[in-house]
């Protein structure tokens, strides 16, 4: 019983860590660029999602129909007066642009918002549905998985299936030969950061009504989007969900039989491993550079 | 006429050293203003700064440097040094965290200059015999002691622990093993966990294996929402839910009443007891802040009020610890001495009170003399 709680406890939150890694590996594929304010983004969206249910009155999983086209044009926005100015720096300097940027997010959420976190309180945030065998799974966890999965769906056949897609996979294999191809790589640039952004921000809302929203909530989340994109694979989209999964899993698992103490040193002793015996990640193409 | 210049200027310069003692005292005030405990630090500001007012009603001036530490001991210990150093405080209130406050008052005697720590409960802060470092809130065993002693009598007879691994936690599950040994109460699980994770369901299904009569939970603000959520999920249902981290004693966690019912948490104060002033200092807080004070801005007020009015008597750091050590108080917090006793040097032996919330208000439920209400034991959800 506690193994199946865990696993699919554990496979639940993975879904979300998904998502939130999956955007930040998509700016990676398409521009190279880290996206240190990845977590900082996610935050956002959190408050989003918190705002839209108290002002307006929206579920957090309905406001997802606002949140994502305007987190995609806020990201399109930093790609164009940002992002797109050092696109050709060395990493060193994407870093710092996209931590400080992080920075201003975070510290300005700070400001407006206070340090209070904020509790999203909906009818379902503490409801389960107990399964065969004892087992409890959370609603809000199942409904964020059950959108995760959609969302990644979607994205797969937009990029697999639509010119636009296919243009964006062109750019993350190859920019100088996409651009040859008349691909127009600063848009492809543009709306890859914001398709990012929006992943980003979903991540951030479908995990709100379970977790809590603070101002410093994304710095949590960055580390874990980075450490599942080096994992699945720096670029690749199905590796980052891959990446996500195990994540969940593996910490829910030494929760279970460790400690929950340790399984951040569980995470990182995976992480490690991979980056010595598979340095491209597990689906990973990029990663060798 | 030359004659007469000069001697004007040497009495001026003669005047200056009065001058400079007719100004304000300087007192320092280390909290965690941002980071993870900047929450509990914003009571502790406000707390700080009614009592600064009210002082100033009474004719005491003072000039309050404030200083910010993020939560982190590192730049506490850096605060510290930049107000004795630079600033000249002659006594410094705070940090906030147990974390911080240990290490500031590790140095305290280095540079002679009295700190009062307002909320922070590991023991060993007090425990070291360092002459300049005071405490005015009952330390972490208190917590553990307190709450065991209000549910003794309904002879519960297992115990598991579900806690921040943070020092406050850390140091106050360690005393709770104490006092848990000593009424027979056997451990049946022990998790740890690290803050602001989203998932603590593994180590709650672990707990909920273990069927525990008492649940000792010990967390910092949202933490403790999160937790209590989880442990709905799941159907943890334990005979009683003893909360002795900050995160219970919140108003933020009282008002979630779906999962905050009936959680019994251990405080330094609360608004209906007996002691002078208190219940004023909670319709003045929540006027001037539209929210109810937690015992961090009690404690925060009382440490601010002692600190200056025995620092307004005395203008050198080594006066103020003697103030501090020979006086006794009574005000918000109940009478207040820096005594040494069983190990503590300066500690001022706070008598703490356990509460529950009943439908998303907190009544004091023990000690007897304090409380109005009776303690609803076991939990139901």
């Amino acid at each position: 019983m506690f193994f199946l709680q865990s696993l699919l406890s554990g496979i639940l939150t993975g879904g979300v860590y998904a998502l939130a890694g999956i955007g930040m590996s998509l700016v990676f594929g398409v521009m190279n660029i880290s996206n240190f304010a990845h977590g900082d983004l996610m935050m956002l969206g959190m408050y989003l999602a918190y705002f839209s249910f108290t002002l307006l009155h929206i579920d957090p999983y309905l406001s997802l129909l606002l949140i994502i086209p305007t987190a995609f044009l806020f990201g399109c926005i930093i790609e164009k007066v940002f992002i797109h100015r050092i696109i050709n720096h060395p990493h060193q300097n994407q870093i710092l642009l996209t931590i400080g940027l992080g920075l201003i997010m975070s510290n300005s959420a700070l400001l407006c918002f206070t340090s209070d976190p904020k509790i999203l309180t909906t009818s379902y945030s503490s409801s389960a549905v107990h399964i065969f065998g004892g087992i409890s799974l959370s609603v809000p966890l199942i409904v964020s998985f059950l959108i995760t999965c959609g969302i990644t769906g979607i994205l797969y056949v937009f990029l697999s299936k639509t010119t636009t897609g296919l243009a964006l996979w062109a750019t993350s294999q190859n920019r100088e030969a996409a651009q040859l191809m008349g691909i127009n790589v600063a848009k492809m640039s543009a709306i890859a950061f914001g398709l990012g952004t929006a992943l980003a921000a979903t991540a951030g809302a479908l995990i709100a009504p379970t977790y809590y929203i603070h101002p410093m909530a994304g710095h949590t989340f960055l580390l874990k989007a980075f450490t599942i994109c080096v994992l699945g694979g720096l670029g690749s989209v199905i590796g980052a969900g891959v990446g996500g999964v195990i994540i969940g899993v593996v910490e829910s698992m030494s929760s279970t039989y460790l400690s929950s103490d340790w399984k951040d040193v569980v995470v990182f002793i995976i992480f490690l491993a991979v980056l010595l015996l598979r340095p491209q990640g597990l689906f990973g193409k990029k990663g060798e550079q | 006429m030359k004659k007469k210049v000069i001697s004007i200027v040497a009495a001026a310069l003669l005047a200056l050293p009065m001058l400079a003692h007719a100004a304000p005292i300087k007192i320092g005030f280390i909290n965690s203003i941002t980071g993870k405990e900047a929450q509990i630090g914003e009571n502790l500001t406000n707390g700080a700064a009614m009592a600064i007012e009210d002082l100033k009603a009474k004719g005491i001036q003072v000039e309050l440097i404030k200083e910010d530490d993020g939560g982190d001991p590192k730049n506490a210990l850096a605060a510290y040094e930049k107000l004795v150093t630079r600033d000249g405080v002659i006594g410094v209130v705070g940090p906030y965290t147990s974390g911080s406050a240990n290490v500031v008052a590790s140095r305290a005697d280095q540079y002679q200059v009295p700190l009062l720590v307002p909320a922070a409960a590991k023991e060993d802060i007090t425990m070291k015999g360092y002459k300049n470092v005071f405490r005015l809130n009952a330390p972490a065993n208190v917590y553990s002691s307190v709450l065991m002693k209000a549910v003794a009598s309904y002879k519960p007879k297992t115990i598991a622990y579900v806690y921040a691994a943070t020092d406050f936690g850390v140091s106050t599950v360690k005393t709770a093993q104490e006092n848990a040994a000593k009424m027979g109460l056997m451990e049946v699980a022990n998790e740890k966990y690290q803050q602001g994770q989203p998932d603590y369901r593994p180590s709650l299904a672990k707990v909920k294996a273990a069927n525990p009569d008492l649940i000792f939970l010990v967390s910092y603000d949202a933490d403790a929402i999160l937790l209590m959520r989880q442990a709905k999920e799941i159907s943890l249902t334990p005979k009683a839910f003893l909360g002795a981290g900050a995160g219970y004693t919140t108003a933020q966690f009282a008002q979630q009443t779906e999962i905050s019912n009936l959680v019994v948490s251990a405080t330094q104060w609360t608004d209906d007891v007996n002691w002078p002033g208190a219940a004023d200092f909670a319709r003045r807080y929540n006027a001037k802040y539209a929210k109810e004070p937690s015992y961090h801005a009690a404690c925060a007020y009382e440490a601010m009020r002692i600190m200056v009015e025995t620092a307004s008597k005395s203008n050198t750091a080594a006066k103020l610890r003697a103030g501090l050590k020979a006086g006794s108080w009574n005000g918000i917090l109940g009478p207040v001495k820096f005594a040494d006793y069983n190990g503590f040097t300066n500690q001022n032996n706070h008598p703490m009170l356990v509460q529950q919330i009943i439908n998303g208000k907190y009544e004091t439920v023990y000690p007897a003399q304090f409380s109005k209400q009776k303690l609803v034991y076991p939990y139901t959800r």
